[in-house]
């Protein structure tokens, strides 16, 4: 009777909020929507797929190696797996040594000295991150391409000179281009660091005689090492899944890397294989994020970080100043500058790159006699362009809106429950995805959705697996977001509401909701402005009926229709930039502070 | 109005944790101000939190009024929403998104008070606490003090059968904390609310309370009237916890080598026990200095220092502290030698426990020494 009681009293003290039930709800719900995809992965490279029981040997579904070792060993291994695999390699070190030598002294230029228009150049030359990568290379092409890529001249080419491959394509363009694409993760983590450093340390060593070269060599580079490292990592796993830029450049000369080749055995629906080079994509992508956050928790144990009186002194530049401003502005023009106006421009020109008045034209725009044979008029009068634009509205609108909720409602359960292993596994199920490259997620999400699962018919070929895969990919931020938010605000305004008599809902929707607002906006709005520019998950995704504005340029530049895809692009950044910098006036955070998200 | 009874309450916050409250029994009659008195960390809150239903006892009932709002074994759990008390949190807790006014009207409006009579008591409340003027401000543009009163305002105008209060005075300056107080006592004069009032500051129990209970390490030391507490102190803890200076206890060994225990052991021989004495309060407002050829206990002063109204006389005697407090100067300088003196009743007798020892005083040799 007694421990009858007892077991009532347990239950009724565990049941007087829904909160555990709602995280047992988000439990089955992320291990349907992250869990599981990612495990079919990984089952996937490891099981024998339809349609290869010929070739591996073994009945359908039985456990093998044949992948492995077509991927890893067999003939083809060289063209799928090792030398995009250099290739990957190479590219990701030298745009990293490139970023590195640009990026370092724009963020001690920055931080510490009186370069001119510095507020300005903080905005400005993080421009380029805030855009898609492949708006770059789009850019690329317009100025240089040849024609081994059809459509329109470009602007080299009308100026008379036929650019070679080696600078039209491949590796160099690809490497400068997502150099130029993450400079600003040095420019804002060196920049920060040294921002924190405490200027007393360097007065210190000097007090004792140290000379300059000295305390930069023995006290200020070893404390800036992490930053670096930071920056290195991530710039590093960014590589291994950018998709865009190496297939808008690398494709046409058959440059691949890691991600194209999956993409193309995805395309070509060689299930087995692109599941296994999606999961080396993921534990390469996870190996350098461990390291990064290892040496970050290391970094930490002695991080200086600059108490209140600490002085921050900023080196005069004196004569150098000019320079100094000549290089931050022309990396600014080099990085963002030229490559959108270059976009811009040839939206408006008849034959790009030559400036006569009669050579401009808004035809592609708002013309009704292009006289291309798909797209006969311009863009904004292409009822095509609307559908996608509003398909891309709706689609990434509601799986933004999905996100931002549900990490608020993860945020709420993991600082609320009692059941500690559903708050770890929350935080941690919505992590996962941050460790997937975007490409090697959809890839995932084949798996899991390409055929009925329970209760659930095939989605692919539906706006509802794009729905899903953006919102699950979205989940790291939308989650860190709210449990940072919920941790804040602590127990006591809802607690408060208790004590007057206010129930589980009643605190949720006037106390929880609207004290979260502003995280709740930048919950929605970041997950919808990278949804918004996102490629690599749509691509593989995406169908004809359910496209979107980032696959739909892709398309266009396959047609050889520049000027229609450059004008969507832009449409693209125009979206993107203004999202940015609305949530950074909303809700006064930085760029920064959000950096590493997807 | 409603009486609160904890009966055998435990709470341990995790397995291998100590707990943070043990075989807690407390019964508060309706209409008692009740100050839960003890050092940082003893169980205060968790208690208070308990009795509003924000934390739940691993062991035991609480019952309010003819409410028995949990009991482990019965298997009842209230949750706090349905419990009806008034609490107020030691960091106010308001709710940033709402206007003063607004944070006074949630409470009402979930009861479904009807329009005009919210506004009425609004205005009311807001008025009585001196804060209707902030009506229309978010709690981020109100100082410390006007916070506090929010707080205490949000509460009041749901006229609570039972009020808890936690802290509610610790962030206030003294000009303002005298003020509340005085606010409180007359809210519990008014209203006839049963209130408990969490504080670790001795003067604030003493001067508020009609009942205090002193807590320590999660366990009750002593429950009684602020009088009781000060004069008859059940243990060691509650005579060192309870006191302006701190009294001066004197350890007593068997074979009293040492002059100043041999001292207490000569007055005790007047005393008849109860149990064998292990050691002996004394208060320093209890100490008396007299002439050293007067006193078999001689010692050093040390210093005077002046408080207004009185002096603490810091003395020596034989290498152990030793504190008085005089209403008149002392009349000595620092190094010069006084006699000490003590009155038999009110010696402060405990056991080697430090439980203390009801003493009988012998009428015969009663007296001083
Ligand atoms: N949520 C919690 N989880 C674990 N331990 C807790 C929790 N809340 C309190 N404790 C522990 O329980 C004990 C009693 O805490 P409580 O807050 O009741 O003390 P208090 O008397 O109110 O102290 P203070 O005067 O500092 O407010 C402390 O040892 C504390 O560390
Ligand atoms: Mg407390």
């Amino acid at each position: 009777m007694q421990g009858l009681g007892r077991s009532l009293y347990h239950l009724r003290v565990r049941n007087q909020d829904p909160t555990t039930l709602i995280g047992i709800v988000l439990v089955v719900l992320f291990g349907y929507l992250i869990a599981a995809p990612i495990f079919l992965l990984v089952t996937d490279a490891f099981v024998v797929q339809f349609a290869d029981q010929g070739r591996a040997g073994q009945p359908m579904g039985e456990l093998t190696w044949y992948y492995v070792e077509r991927v890893f060993f067999s003939r083809i291994s060289m063209d799928v797996f090792w030398r995009p695999l250099m290739h990957t390699a190479l590219i990701s070190v030298s745009a990293i040594a490139i970023a590195l030598t640009v990026g370092v002294p724009l963020g001690w230029l920055m931080s510490r000295t009186d370069l001119p228009a510095k507020k300005w150049f903080s905005t400005a030359l993080i421009v380029p991150y805030m855009l898609p990568s492949w708006t770059f290379a789009l850019a690329w092409l317009t100025l240089f391409k040849n024609r081994t890529t059809g459509g329109s001249a470009s602007w080299m080419e009308s100026l008379g000179v036929t650019p070679p491959d080696w600078l039209a394509y491949g590796f160099l363009p690809i490497t400068l281009i997502l150099a130029l694409h993450y400079t600003p993760f040095f420019i804002l983590l060196f920049g920060n660091a040294l921002r924190q450093f405490d200027s007393s340390l360097e007065d210190a060593a000097r007090s004792i005689g140290a000379k300059r070269g000295t305390i930069a060599r023995k006290i200020i580079l070893p404390l800036m090492l992490p930053s670096l490292v930071s920056a290195s990592t991530l710039i590093f796993a960014k590589c291994l899944g950018d998709f865009g830029v190496a297939y808008i450049l690398g494709v046409p000369v058959g440059f691949d890397v890691l991600a194209t080749s999956l993409f193309r055995a995805i395309s070509t629906s060689q299930t087995g294989m692109s599941a296994l080079l999606a999961l080396t994509i993921v534990i390469l992508g996870s190996v350098s994020i461990f390291i990064d956050m290892y040496l970050l928790r290391q970094a930490r144990r002695f991080v200086v970080i600059g108490s209140k009186g600490s002085m921050n002194r900023t080196t005069a530049l004196r004569g150098w100043r000019l320079p100094a401003f000549g290089f931050a502005m022309s990396i600014f023009l080099i990085s963002a500058f030229i490559p959108l106006m270059a976009l811009l421009l040839t939206t408006v020109m008849k034959v790009p790159g030559v400036f006569a008045l009669s050579n401009f034209t808004l035809d592609y725009w708002i013309g009704t006699d292009v006289g291309t044979t798909a797209l006969k008029q311009g863009i904004l009068l292409t009822p095509e362009f609307w559908e996608v634009t509003w398909n891309t509205l709706w689609i990434v609108g509601s799986a933004a809106l999905g996100a931002g909720f549900l990490g608020l409602l993860v945020g709420y359960v993991v600082a609320r429950t009692e059941a500690k292993s559903v708050a770890t596994f929350l935080r941690q199920v919505t992590f996962l995805p941050y460790l997937v490259p975007g490409i090697a997620f959809a890839a995932a999400y084949l798996s899991m959705f390409a055929v009925p699962r329970g209760p659930l018919p095939a989605l692919y070929g539906t706006p509802i697996i794009l729905v899903l895969a953006i919102l699950a990919d979205q989940m790291p931020f939308a989650s860190r977001a709210g449990i940072s938010g919920m941790m804040q605000l602590g127990r006591d305004p809802e607690d408060a509401a208790r004590s007057v008599g206010a129930g589980f809902i009643r605190r949720l929707t006037s106390v929880v909701v609207p004290i979260q607002k502003g995280a709740l906006v930048s919950g929605v709005m970041l997950p919808f402005i990278s949804g918004i520019k996102g490629l690599s998950l749509v691509v593989v995704l995406a169908v004809p009926g359910t496209e979107v504005l980032t696959t739909y340029a892709l398309r266009l530049v396959d047609y050889g229709y520049s000027q229609a895809s450059n004008a969507v692009v832009l449409m693209i950044c125009v979206i993107a930039f203004g999202g940015t910098m609305l949530v950074q006036r909303l809700t006064k955070s930085n760029l920064s502070d959000g950096l590493g998200n997807k | 109005m409603s009486s609160i009874s904890i009966r055998d309450v435990r709470k341990t916050y995790s397995k291998s944790a100590a707990p943070a409250v043990d075989r807690l029994n407390i019964e508060i009659p309706k209409s008692d101000f009740l100050c839960l008195l003890g050092p940082s960390g003893c169980g205060k809150t968790t208690t208070l939190r308990m009795i509003a239903g924000l934390e739940h006892p691993t062991e035991g009932k609480i019952v309010v009024g003819d409410r028995t709002v949990v009991s482990v074994d019965e298997g009842i759990y209230v949750p706090a929403e349905d419990r009806d008390m008034g609490l107020v949190f030691q960091n106010y807790a308001l709710w940033p998104h709402m206007t003063v006014a607004e944070n006074v009207e949630f409470g009402l409006k979930l009861r479904k008070v009807p329009k005009p009579e919210r506004d009425r008591i609004i205005n009311d409340t807001l008025e009585k606490l001196a804060i209707a003027r902030y009506r229309d401000r978010l709690p981020s543009q109100l100082s410390g003090g006007q916070q506090q009163r929010v707080a205490l305002a949000r509460m009041l105008a749901l006229k609570p059968d039972v009020i808890l209060l936690d802290e509610p005075l610790s962030n206030l300056d003294a000009k303002l904390r005298l003020e509340m107080r005085a606010e409180l006592k007359r809210i519990h004069a008014e209203m006839g609310a049963t209130i408990v009032f969490v504080t670790h500051d001795q003067w604030e129990a003493m001067t508020l309370a009609t009942t205090i209970a002193v807590m320590s390490e999660g366990e009750l030391q002593q429950l009684g009237t602020p009088d009781d507490i000060y004069e008859r102190p059940a243990n060691r803890f509650v005579a060192e916890f309870v006191g302006n200076l701190p009294i001066n206890i004197v350890e007593l060994q068997d074979n009293s080598t040492n002059p100043l225990s041999a001292w207490v052991h000569g007055m005790l021989a007047d005393i008849r026990l109860t149990a064998p004495a292990g050691s002996v309060g004394i208060r320093p407002e209890h100490v008396r200095l007299v002439p050293v050829e007067t006193s078999p206990r001689p010692a050093t002063v040390i210093d005077i220092v002046p408080t207004g109204g009185s002096w603490i006389v810091e003395l020596s005697a034989d290498g152990e502290k030793f504190f008085a407090i005089t209403p008149e100067p002392p009349g000595v300088a620092p190094g010069e030698q006084v006699g000490l003196s003590v009155p038999h009743e009110s010696l402060h007798i405990f056991d080697a426990a430090g439980s203390r020892i009801e003493a009988v005083l012998q009428q015969t040799t009663g007296g001083k020494s």
